[in-house]
């Protein structure tokens, strides 16, 4: 098959109104004969989820006062969790006092202790968490899967980044520029305030809107036609589509006000804490935003809350971030199981990397970063739930068993998801590329349900 | 002699082999600091730091050999293992207990017990016997490196090629040389109705008008060449040159209006910024050489100036050390620092092409950059003194600074009646506080910029970044690893060394300097750089496509056109390779997918301020007068507490207020760039948001009925309408059908409104608005073949 040929006619037809879903699968297929010389077999398998809501920890979550529970052991006081934990759930799973409410949605969470990233660097491990490279500009997590998927709403874009942060971990790099990820509220703003810009207009009436744009793209696709070869033009004229599509759906899916009272509280939206490296993020609205993304059929959305990088205060910092997230995550998690949504949605925790430990009444207050062992975890969509898999050692300095890399991770969200994820790849500059990365990656089959 | 200043001798090289006894002046205290030593000390290194830390080990860790005295003391990569007195400022503390990221021994740490252990003997003088041979200390600046972009610049000759009557210029003749050995031929020229809105947006930003495009193709059919040069030449000389290329330095400069979020959501504005931006505009304007125009911006304050006008001019340009983003100075250690980097990193990437930065903690991992260059870059600049102003009057933010005075430049007045209600908050109350006095009289004329501390010194070595964790002293000097003649240290202490970097930096054999620079300009006319990472010259960056060439352009940008930017665009936009059309023939397009033997033009999208521009062009609206000064220039608040700082206005776009974490709503979707770091290419990206921005934002949907309401004039007939707006939006005349579709959207647009505005002329305006907005949404509206 002819690489360039395929990719323009597949813009082309995307262009003319093509659904997603067979674009992508037009994309995939392609995709798949580029990728011949990475790998020889094809394996295809069901889709376990359909979608994915990504909550992002930025600063690096320590997990030994969370989710990963050492106890002192020996008669020497060691680095491990310097607060309370205890069992929750049938599972009996460990977790800390600091997640109260989450901790009630212990059978749902399948942990993974032992984490493993390649870098201490907040910059570069953020990015190889979002893209699988550190230090390139690749497409984002959200961008790879709606370029497999596509969304299920074609009036939405197939990914959403909420409180994000710089464009580079939301981007489709060079993945066509509707599988980007459409920011909504940008480096902390109030996410009261965090709309869509130009989202609305009421100059004309919406017939004459469509009438209007049918000019625009009856132009554009003469224009087109003329500058056969240039798939960016293809590329723009989706994206004029789409824009024109999110009109009718997006205003009505950010107005949070139809929400009865019960919800708005209980996700505790408007409710922001702030406090040292915690800073406000209304991380409760994020959560309901994701759900009512999600529900109208999105399928990546990314919340974010940070810093979760104390190095000092510690104790006193991590109290907050928890609290800015504990019972937002389990609103979320209540709500997507009690809407039949958690079967077919995945949701993951985590961050770039952990913290080491502290040591117990040795005065201290003050982590840095670990690299070597941390947590995430994942819930719902395909994984099994009241699970732990993975652990780091006595002191939670590094990952010992069931260790799982960054490209791991994405291995697995890409199998749960029904994708291929050594296989899903994009030719650019000449070559073959993966979310996966040149090293690809394995799928934690252990966590399969 | 001092423990402290043993170490530093030693690391100096001057000093050879000190008894360890100067550290412990008792006898018995010594024996028995020995048998500490002994006891508890030496087995713990033998069992578990030998394997990979002494002479014996197969693989040296990180150059540490911790089985000498000396050697234990010079260190390894991450500087000296141990501060003897001090376990808190001591590596091996650090990386026994895990901390920092350093982690030793690897596979799990060692008891708490003997880590006091090593605690205690560090703290009571680290005492021990062990000796070996006197460590010959490394020549403090050598980094060798093959790396190309650090080896002198080339000046090759000009290849041969087999079509000779292709090539208008040696330049043409690199390009061929190369796309003939891959058996191809370049695509045919671009149509002359293309080529002057390329010269025109590439040149000053703007559209040329109808008549304009007109008036050039007729020359042209009468002309040829001496046309497309005449153009090329008018638009060199117009003002608006400086206003396009003008901005594509202050993306390399990181420029911006306000600090930007310091992490703790504060946002003070640089109420005097704008000087430093019309500056740069100025300079390209008046093509100041561009060696000249470097120094000024690093070193003007200590630059002989010949009258006040060239002293201000000079003390305005280093408001480019002055307007980066800072990070809050609350709980902040490396504040100062932090400052320093971001000028190291301006300086280093958008100068040199290199990340320095990444030294800052460690040996940049690819780059021969060792972490003592970025200190001895960091001296210069700790010893320089930074003014960004006033900061809002938030010391939690950034302690407010002194500012150049400037003795030419006009008084100036807030406007009239204008009364400051966004107010200073008291950081522990919440509550609101009085706007402090300013120390100047009102009006007066200000500038951000730099200028030398009283005392300038050395910085030292921070280990892993930390300013608290303080090593070697660095003297004050430039990069080691550059290729060419000379000491790279800064030879005038008494000086900040500012000067003589500037002079170094621009010297006519420096490596990186002209490369770096020569293919921004390549970049800004073809699309791609021949670098296509115009940021990274380094390892990690990407190779040049056409290596020769590259240097042969820097080397006659510097030497026959005496550093001056606007003698090179000429060479380069009258090249043959410059006129190529941007469509070719797919089989070209195959070989040649990421046109990196640049055998076709590349169709670009317009900047952010090109398309204002054109919006406003098109609409008959821009004003092309520079305005004075900034809408924030009255202005020292918190931008966040401000609610919406912009207002709406007609100039060109470059004059907008560029306030970081709160760009202009009507550049924002098209990839701005966020300046917070050296932006050498923007994004150009095709989003939703854009798309939105056509269909419904307040400032197109305003332009439309400003222009809808140009083109009606009484008795004129819709064909007439749509005539004259095709031939406004894109200086050309319609095609086939275009005018039928027009007006057949205005007759339907018409008639849905009926309802809604009875009044036919006003219908009318309203259904011409609907049409010119579908035609400003276009794609040829902001694509460029």
């Amino acid at each position: 098959m002819n690489p360039h040929l395929t990719r323009r006619s597949l813009l082309r037809s995307a262009s003319c109104g093509f659904g997603y879903l067979a674009f992508s699968a037009l994309c995939q297929e392609r995709a798949i004969a580029n990728s011949a010389n990475l790998s020889a077999k094809l394996a295809r398998f069901p889709a376990r989820a359909k979608r994915v809501i990504f909550l992002c920890m930025s600063g690096g979550p320590a997990q030994l006062d969370t989710f990963d529970y050492k106890p002192q052991t020996g008669n020497k006081k060691h680095p491990g969790s310097v607060f309370h934990f205890s069992q929750h759930g049938e599972s009996g799973l460990w977790i800390s006092e600091l997640m109260p409410e989450t901790a009630k949605h212990a059978d749902k969470l399948c942990l993974l202790n032992g984490m493993h990233a390649d870098t201490g660097n907040h910059a570069q491990s953020f990015h190889q968490l979002h893209t699988g490279d550190r230090l390139r500009k690749r497409p984002s997590l959200g961008a790879w899967i709606s370029y497999g998927l596509g969304t299920e709403n074609q009036n939405l874009p197939g990914f959403v980044s909420l409180n994000t942060a710089k464009p580079q971990v939301y981007s489709s790099a060079f993945l066509p520029t509707v599988y980007s990820g459409t920011p909504l509220g940008i480096n902390g703003e109030d996410m009261s305030k965090a709309t869509i810009p130009n989202i609305a207009g009421d100059h004309l009436p919406d017939s004459l809107k469509r009438r209007q744009l049918d000019l625009v793209q009856a132009m554009n696709r003469e224009h087109a036609s003329l500058r056969a070869e240039d798939e960016a033009l293809e590329s723009v004229i989706a994206s004029m589509e789409l824009g024109f599509r999110m009109q009718t759906e997006a205003p009505g899916l950010l107005d949070t006000s139809t929400e009865p009272a019960e919800v708005l509280a209980r996700y505790r939206v408007g409710h922001s804490v702030s406090e040292g490296t915690c800073k406000p993020s209304d991380f409760g609205r994020q959560c309901l935003l994701a759900r009512r993304f999600i529900e109208a059929g999105v399928r990546f959305v990314e919340v974010n809350h940070g810093s979760w990088d104390q190095h000092q205060n510690h104790r006193r910092d991590l109290k907050a971030n928890c609290e800015a997230t504990d019972a937002p995550i389990a609103a979320l998690l209540e709500d997507l199981d009690q809407r039949g949504l958690l079967e077919d949605t995945l949701v993951v925790w985590g961050g770039e990397f952990g913290r080491p430990g502290l040591t117990p009444e040795d005065g201290k207050d003050e982590t840095g970063h670990n690299a070597n062992g941390f947590t995430f975890w994942l819930a719902g969509g395909g994984v099994k739930g009241g699970h732990v898999h993975g652990k780091t050692d006595e002191t939670g300095a590094r990952a010992v068993e069931g260790k799982v890399h960054f490209r791991d991770l994405h291995a697995t969200i890409l199998h749960l998801m029904g994708l291929e994820p050594n296989e899903l790849t994009y030719r650019y500059e000449g070559r073959a590329h993966r979310l996966t990365g040149p090293e690809g990656g394995q799928v934690v089959r252990e966590i399969l349900a | 002699m001092s423990f402290s200043n043993y170490l530093m001798l030693t690391a100096c090289g001057i000093a050879g082999f000190v008894p360890a006894s100067l550290v412990a002046d008792d006898k018995e205290k010594e024996k028995a600091a020995l048998a500490f030593f002994e006891t508890k000390i030496r087995p713990a290194l033998v069992k578990h730091c030998y394997e990979c830390h002494s002479e014996d080990s197969k693989k040296l860790g990180g150059k540490l050999r911790l089985d000498t005295k000396e050697m234990t003391l010079k260190g390894g990569e991450s500087g000296p293992a141990l501060v003897a007195g001090k376990p808190e400022e001591s590596l091996l503390i650090h990386a026994l207990k895990w901390e920092d990221n350093l982690e030793m021994p690897p596979d799990e740490p060692l008891s708490p017990a003997v880590i006091a252990d090593f605690e205690k003997w560090i703290a009571t003088g680290a005492a021990g016997p062990r000796t070996g041979p006197p460590v010959p200390v490394a020549p403090p600046v050598e980094t060798k490196t093959t790396h190309w972009s650090f080896q002198p610049v080339e000046n090759p000759p000009v290849p041969a090629v087999k079509n000779a009557a292709w090539p208008k210029s040696d330049v043409d003749r690199f390009l061929l040389a190369e796309i003939e050995k891959n058996g191809l031929k370049p695509t045919g020229d671009a149509p002359a109705e293309t080529l002057v809105l390329r010269l025109s947006f590439d040149l000053t930003g703007l559209a040329p008008s109808y008549d304009r495009v007109q008036s050039f193709l007729a020359d042209h059919r009468e002309r040829g060449d001496d046309a497309v040069a005449a153009l090329v030449d008018e638009l060199l000389a117009s003002p608006h040159f400086g206003e396009r290329w003008g901005r594509h330095w202050l993306d390399v400069a990181r420029y911006g209006e306000s600090n930007g979020n310091d992490g703790l959501g504060r946002n003070p504005t640089y109420p005097h910024a704008w000087r430093y931006r019309d500056y740069v505009i100025a300079a390209c304007n008046e093509d100041r050489p561009f060696d000249v125009f470097v120094r000024e911006q690093i070193a003007g304050d200590l630059m002989a100036a010949a009258d006040d006008v060239q002293r201000d001019r000079q003390l305005v340009a280093t408001g480019f050390l002055a307007l980066g983003a800072k990070p809050a100075k609350a709980m902040n250690e490396n504040f100062e620092m932090d400052v320093v980097d971001d000028q190291i990193a301006v300086v280093g990437s958008g100068i040199l092409g290199l990340s320095v930065a990444c030294a800052r903690c460690h040996d940049h991992k690819h780059d021969p950059i060792p972490t003592r260059d970025y200190y001895a870059l960091a001296g210069i600049f700790k010893s320089t003194e930074t003014m960004w102003g006033m900061a809002a009057y938030e010391g939690l933010t950034a302690p407010s600074t002194d500012l150049h005075v400037l003795k030419t430049a006009p008084k100036w007045s807030p406007p009239a009646g204008f009364v400051e209600t966004v107010v200073p908050i008291q950081s522990d109350t919440g509550k609101p506080k009085p706007i402090p006095k300013s120390k100047w009289p009102e009006g007066t004329p200000l500038a951000m910029g730099a200028r030398d501390r009283p005392a300038p010194e050395d910085a030292r070595l921070n280990l892993k970044g930390e300013s608290t964790k303080l090593g070697d002293r660095v003297p004050r000097g430039f990069l080691s690893a550059c290729v060419m003649p000379g000491e790279k240290v800064v030879e005038k202490k008494s000086d900040s060394g500012r000067l003589e970097l500037a002079e170094w930096i621009t010297r006519s054999d420096h490596p990186l300097t002209a490369r770096v620079y020569v293919n921004r300009l390549w970049q800004h006319l073809f699309g791609e750089g021949l670098v296509a990472t115009p940021d990274d010259f380094g390892i990690y960056g990407a190779k040049p496509t056409h290596p020769e060439l590259l240097d042969f352009l820097a080397t006659r940008f510097v030497k026959v056109h005496g550093w001056s930017t606007k003698a090179l665009i000429r060479e380069l936009v009258l090249t043959r390779a410059y006129r190529l059309d941007s469509a070719a023939d797919p089989e070209l397009t195959e070989a040649d997918p990421d046109n990196r033997l640049l055998t076709r033009h590349l169709r670009r999208r317009l900047d952010a301020e090109a398309i204002r521009d054109r919006l406003l062009t098109a609409t008959g609206e821009l004003d092309l007068t520079p305005p004075d000064g900034s809408v924030i220039r009255h202005r020292d608040i918190m931008v966040q507490l401000a609610g919406n700082l912009h207002e709406p206005s007609k100039h060109r776009s470059v004059y907008l207020c560029y306030l970081r974490n709160s760009p202009p709503a009507e550049l924002a979707p098209f990839d701005l760039p966020d300046a917070l770091a050296v932006m050498g290419k923007r994004e150009a990206s095709a989003s939703p948001a854009q798309s939105l921005f056509f269909l419904n934002s307040p400032f197109v949907v305003e332009q439309s009925r400003l222009l809808a309401r140009k083109l009606i004039t009484p008795g004129r007939s819709d064909e007439a309408i749509a005539t004259d707006a095709i031939r406004r939006i894109f200086a050309r005349d319609a095609l086939d059908g275009e005018i039928a579709r027009t007006v057949s959207l205005v007759r339907d647009a018409d008639a849905q409104l009926a309802d809604r505005q009875p009044d036919a002329k006003l219908r009318r305006e309203w259904a011409w608005a609907t049409a010119c907005q579908a035609l400003l949404a276009t794609n040829e509206f902001r694509y460029v073949d």
